[in-house]
């Protein structure tokens, strides 16, 4: 029976035996039974604690492993001036991006798309080298916001060469079709889109509107799932903005603060503001010098951008790596970084300067409201005086004094001594609360972002009982040793002219959805009236002899009536290398116009005019004549009639008429009505030629040669340097060389007035006959 | 003599001495089926994006084994089981020979060899092979010591050379699921053979130390554990596949998302046709889905002691003991693995797995167990 098998079958053993080992193997089948079911327990347990108790948080886990969030742009509102020009809007461009991971993983050509897209997008090959080394990353942006154009030639790169892991997405770009103009004042978005400066910024949350997004379920590795689901949220345009700002006035605006700064050379550029007085609209805001929003990281300002140059060059010279390497690196990018920030800086709102006399106007409105003083009461000025509670001695601008004055006079000639006496009458108290009600010690909440403060005199400081208490009333009286900011001076102007209303400024009329509906409008808002209607009549009646017959003579305007202040100061608070504080002067005329019925004020202040150009560095002879540039160009655009006395005739210019072939009869009438006169040359029956030729600009009351047979002269002649001669050498070089001049700025004929500039170059060779403009400029106007 | 050698050989081919349990052979067919149909949600997406958009690819293959494996099961459980007593130690011998040549003619994969060509058709494991070895050449050998198996020159000694020469060459592989699975298996049937309980202990004592070495000497199985004890502390390497695998288990919830709603299958899970194939069935057939499966898995082990108890010998007892419990073992550590209740470790799910091979040796085995159950002496219900 027994088989030749490794492992045959035994004999059966004996039964006892046998049973015990059957019993033995079926209890230990039963345990390992046992065990092997229970193993699962855990396992069961396990599973729960995963799919129902962690079961929530597990799904949100796996959706956001799953999904993918597609943004959908929503494209930014549009900036517009109140005539609606469009200031700022958005275009659409693209950037270029990698997916260094599609690039490694289906092995494309990196040398190949490095040199490809170098030449293209014009970056450096081994940027794209270094955007391309980490092979784990998806996205790596090779060039923002190019156009359509370069976006196409990518396209036709990426087809040609069949590459893969290139993409281009849609993004915007904001553009600022004027450039330069009301840069500060608008500011720029980043590359995020986000507004970062100006109204950009503090309007972003109306502009940015809403970014839409598309959630989808999305396989990894890009495959597409069988059950999807998606959702939508839609994108809702941002809301565009209405602007108070006028485009053309903010340009005659800058274009003449640009004049100024090159004519008187300014050296730490300028600030100017255009306001309605009534509203508290802005027309115009301008800091020069400027910046483009549409390339904010440049460095706008030439002679800037050469020392940053400087900088950078000298640190290349370093070796690289070392100390001093990485410290003139480290000096050049911060100067880099001030100067950026120092150009995108809206002076007009977030820096306080000292207003200097500009600010008796406030002194003299409250003296007049209070009662303190009265148009009767008169001030003497010798040129100094001492007064009780002040140690020094005070000294006028003119150190020969004004003699006796009016209180109107006493404004006419900025005179220091006649305002500390009002501002002792005024007392250092009402001085104080009249500060305050101008709205000088707060903002004045336009809405534009970093809104700055000035600085005053607590009221304490002021207490006449209180050690310095005389002298800081003084000083604050006549505008010196404190700070306003240029748009809470222009508030409080306003409010001594518009009837006593001190309102809240603004630069944005309305806010306009993307559907057209108005989402908010803005509005006149008076936060308080500060002096009477009366008061404030009478003050523009001082305001304008100021320029009639005070300190700014070189403010005025053919045609209109102007009125305003001139301010000149020294900065308080800045000091040269060695502690010593630097005779660095503000400059600053703040004009009214029309004078009769107050609706527009100019503001313009000129920093730092430089010492070298030999002329006598005050508001009345710098920034009264800006204003009145800036007058004369707004205001006819404005619809500001002009109403020209017989004194003015000249002043003006006029179109010569064609009389060409007429009898003299003829001449002479079509002449006389455009207010010319005329001499004949020659005894023909007709006129034959005439200089100037028909359609040239003559000054009004100018004298037209009219040819009657005699040959006309054709030959040039030079134009002679005006500089420096006073009204009459100045008319009798124009008419030595046949020339015409039209005169601007002051009217009298003193001793003390000559001319400062002539728009053709001395020198030059001109027609016979050709009009030159030159301006006058009292130069008594030392404040 | 004549003819009772060909009554024996009669009866080794057409074994027809009881019927089949039917109980296990139900079980085993239904969970041939769902996995199936389930590896094919599970591998839709991948064969989709691997296989030129045939998303079939996988189903139609592991279908045809499946069918395959149905018929070599109903042949074995025709063939009397007695045949594989003599054809153990030839098996064995044949699965160590395989495993000495896997590290030359092996495929390597993922810092392992493991797998053999066959014929450039198909792959398969040796391991495979080895515990099937195993479990035939213990039952023989445990089935001819019988009383002298509570010696340790009979009940220890010879299967635990066995077991050292196995565990050895299969981590050397290295292959730590296997080894851990046939040594478990191994101890199990000495177990139920009679070996003294007191070896345990020591056995115990000597596979810890080897395990400690074993993590020691391969440093990947450390970051295993730091991956295993806190997962989402690298979710994006180490812990990547387990994470995404729990991201599928938890989004299951109580019904899951459905059938073929799986997300995680997009190609977010790795393996997600073959070791982690019952992530997604947890997530498309949520807890109860995943808990019924469990139970038809129990159920079959459950049947398959049964069996194991009512055998007509030892050798009919210790085999399908050591069948079942090589599947309790199996499925018992893929889906702790893929529950993050064990370490990482490369282990298939019986019948859901994708894989061929596997599939026939399984239900080959399967047979083996169904072919005792003819003999099973029924007055024990």
């Amino acid at each position: 029976m027994a088989k030749q098998t490794p492992f045959r079958r035994q004999k059966r053993p004996s039964g006892d035996v046998r049973e015990e080992a059957n019993r033995t193997i079926l209890r230990r089948t039963t345990v390992v039974m046992v065990i092997a079911v229970l193993l699962f327990v855990p396992l069961a347990a396990t599973l729960f604690q995963l799919m129902i108790v962690d079961h929530d948080q597990y799904t949100q886990m796996a959706i956001s492993n799953q999904t993918r969030s597609t943004s959908v742009s929503a494209d930014r509102g549009v900036i517009y001036d109140r005539n609606m020009n469009i200031l700022a809007t958005s275009v659409s461009v693209e950037n270029v991006f990698l997916d260094p991971n599609e690039i490694a993983t289906k092995e494309q050509d990196l040398a190949l798309i490095a040199s490809g897209l170098s030449e293209i997008l014009d970056v450096e090959e081994s940027f794209i080298y270094e955007q391309a080394a980490d092979t784990t990353m998806r996205y790596k942006v090779i060039r923002r916001k190019i156009d359509s154009d370069l976006a196409q030639r990518v396209r036709d790169f990426i087809n040609d060469n069949e590459l893969r892991g290139i993409y281009l997405e849609p993004d915007t770009q904001r553009t600022y079709p004027y450039g330069t103009l009301c840069a500060q004042l608008l500011g720029f978005t980043r590359d995020d889109n986000v507004g970062a400066e100006g109204i950009e910024a503090y309007y972003d949350s109306y502009l940015q509107g809403t970014a839409g997004e598309i959630i989808t379920t999305k396989g990894n590795k890009g495959s597409e799932m069988l059950y999807t689901y998606e959702k939508y949220y839609d994108a809702s345009d941002g809301d565009s903005l209405v602007l108070t700002i006028d485009s053309t006035v903010q340009y005659y605006l800058e274009k003449n603060m640009e004049t100024a700064i090159e004519k008187y050379d300014v050296l730490n550029g300028a600030f100017g503001i255009v306001a309605d007085v009534n509203t508290g609209e802005i027309l115009a805001m301008a800091t020069m010098g400027s910046y483009d929003p549409n390339n904010y990281l440049e460095i706008y300002d030439t002679s800037v951008n050469e020392e940053l140059t400087a900088l950078y060059q000298e640190a290349l010279l370093q070796p690289e790596g070392s100390t001093a390497y990485e410290e003139a690196m480290e000096a050049y990018n911060s100067a880099l970084v001030e100067a950026r920030l120092h150009q995108w800086r809206n002076r007009a709102v977030s820096d306080g300067y000292e207003p200097g006399s500009t600010f008796k106007l406030i002194t003299l409105a409250a003296a007049l409201e209070e009662g303190a003083v009265d148009l009767d009461d008169t001030f003497y000025c010798g040129g100094q005086a001492d007064f009780a509670g002040r140690e020094q001695t005070l000294h006028c601008w003119k150190a020969e004094g004004h003699g006796t004055q009016t209180t109107g006079e006493a404004l006419e000639n900025s005179c220091n001594i006649a305002f500390a006496n009002i501002g002792l009458a005024l007392t250092g108290e009402n001085l104080y609360n009249y500060v305050r009600d101008f709205g000088l010690l707060e903002k004045t909440g336009i809405d534009l972002p970093g809104e700055g403060e000035g600085f005053f005199y607590g009221l304490d400081k002021l207490n006449p009982a209180v050690s310095g208490g005389i002298s800081n009333t003084i000083s604050a009286a006549f505008g010196q040793t404190f700070k306003v900011t240029p748009i809470q001076l222009v508030r409080a102007i306003s409010a001594v002219v518009n009837g006593g209303y001190v309102v809240e400024p603004y630069v944005v009329s309305q806010i306009v959805d993307d559907a057209g509906n108005v989402v908010q409008q803005n509005e006149r808002t008076v936060v308080r009236q500060v002096i009477s209607e009366e008061t404030s009549a009478t003050m523009c009646q001082l305001m304008e002899n100021v320029v009639t017959q005070g300190t700014a003579g070189n403010a005025q305007v053919a045609g209109y009536r102007i009125g305003g202040k001139t301010g000149t100061s020294e900065k308080i608070d800045v000091f040269d290398e060695n502690g010593v504080m630097v005779e660095d002067k503000i400059v600053s005329f703040v004009g009214v116009a029309p004078i009769n019925d107050p609706q527009y004020i100019v503001l313009v202040a000129l920093d730092t005019p430089s010492t070298e150009t030999g002329m006598y560095i005050s508001g009345g002879i710098m920034a009264a004549p800006t204003v009145r540039d800036v007058f004369s160009d707004i205001l006819p655009y404005l619809g500001v009639e002009p109403d020209y006395s017989d004194d003015d005739i000249d002043k003006v210019s006029v179109t010569v008429p064609n009389v060409t072939g007429m009898t003299e009869a003829e001449a002479s009438a079509a002449l006389s009505d455009r207010s010319l006169t005329y001499r004949v040359v020659g005894d023909g029956a007709t006129v034959t030629g005439m200089i100037p030729a028909a359609g040239a600009s003559v000054p009004g009351a100018s004298e037209i040669i009219l040819y009657m047979g005699s040959e006309v002269p054709t030959d040039r002649v030079t134009v002679p340097d005006f500089t420096g001669m006073s009204v009459s050498q100045a008319n009798q070089a124009a008419s030595d060389s046949g020339l015409y001049i039209l005169a601007k700025g002051t009217n009298t004929t003193g001793s003390n007035v000559s001319v400062t500039y002539q728009d053709v170059t001395a020198g030059s060779q001109v027609e016979r006959g050709t009009m030159i403009t030159v301006e006058f400029t009292d130069h008594s106007a030392q404040d | 003599m004549e003819a009772a050698k060909l009554q024996t050989k009669e009866r080794i081919v057409e074994d027809e001495r009881g019927l089949l349990d039917l109980p296990f052979l139900i079980l085993t067919v239904l969970l041939v089926a769902i996995g199936v149909v389930m590896m094919f949600s599970a591998s839709y997406a991948r064969a989709y994006m691997e296989e030129e958009g045939n998303s079939t690819y996988y189903f139609f293959r592991q279908a045809m084994f499946a069918g395959a494996g149905i018929v070599i099961m109903w042949i074995v459980s025709r063939v009397n089981y007695q045949l594989w007593r003599p054809l153990a130690p030839v098996i064995l011998l044949g699965s160590v020979g395989l495993l000495l040549l896997v590290p030359f003619i092996g495929i390597e994969e993922g810092g392992a060899t493991r797998w053999i060509s066959l014929f450039g058709i198909t792959t398969f494991q040796p391991s495979e092979i080895a515990k099937l070895g195993v479990v035939l050449m213990f039952a023989a050998m445990i089935s001819s010591f019988r009383e002298r198996m509570q010696t340790f020159r009979y009940g220890v000694l010879p299967f635990a050379g066995i077991l050292l020469v196995i565990a050895g060459l299969l981590a050397l592989e290295p292959h730590l699921s296997a080894t851990l699975i046939i040594l478990a298996t191994g101890a199990a049937m000495m177990f139920l053979g009679g070996t003294r309980l007191r070896w345990f202990g020591l056995g115990i004592l000597v596979v810890g130390a080897a395990v400690f070495l074993y993590l020691q000497v391969f440093g990947y199985a450390s970051d295993r554990i730091t991956a295993w004890l806190d997962p989402f502390s690298d979710p994006s390497d180490d812990g990547y596949q387990i994470v995404q695998s729990l991201y599928a288990i938890g989004s299951g919830g109580l019904m899951g998302l459905g059938f073929g709603r799986s997300r995680q299958k997009y190609l977010y899970l790795p393996e997600e046709h073959n070791d982690y194939v019952f992530a997604i069935i947890c997530e498309e057939l949520g807890f109860l889905g995943a808990m019924l499966i469990i139970l038809l898995f129990v159920l079959l082990i459950v049947r398959g002691y049964w069996i194991a108890m009512h055998a007509r010998d030892r050798f009919g007892s210790l085999v399908a003991a050591g069948i079942t419990t090589l599947l309790a073992l199996q499925v018992f550590l893929n889906i702790g693995v893929v529950s993050n209740f064990l370490p990482a470790t490369g282990i298939s799910l019986p019948f859901f797995s994708y894989g061929g091979t596997a599939l026939l040796l399984q239900l080959f085995e399967m047979g083996i167990v169904l072919n005792i159950s003819r003999s099973n002496r029924r007055s024990f219900l």
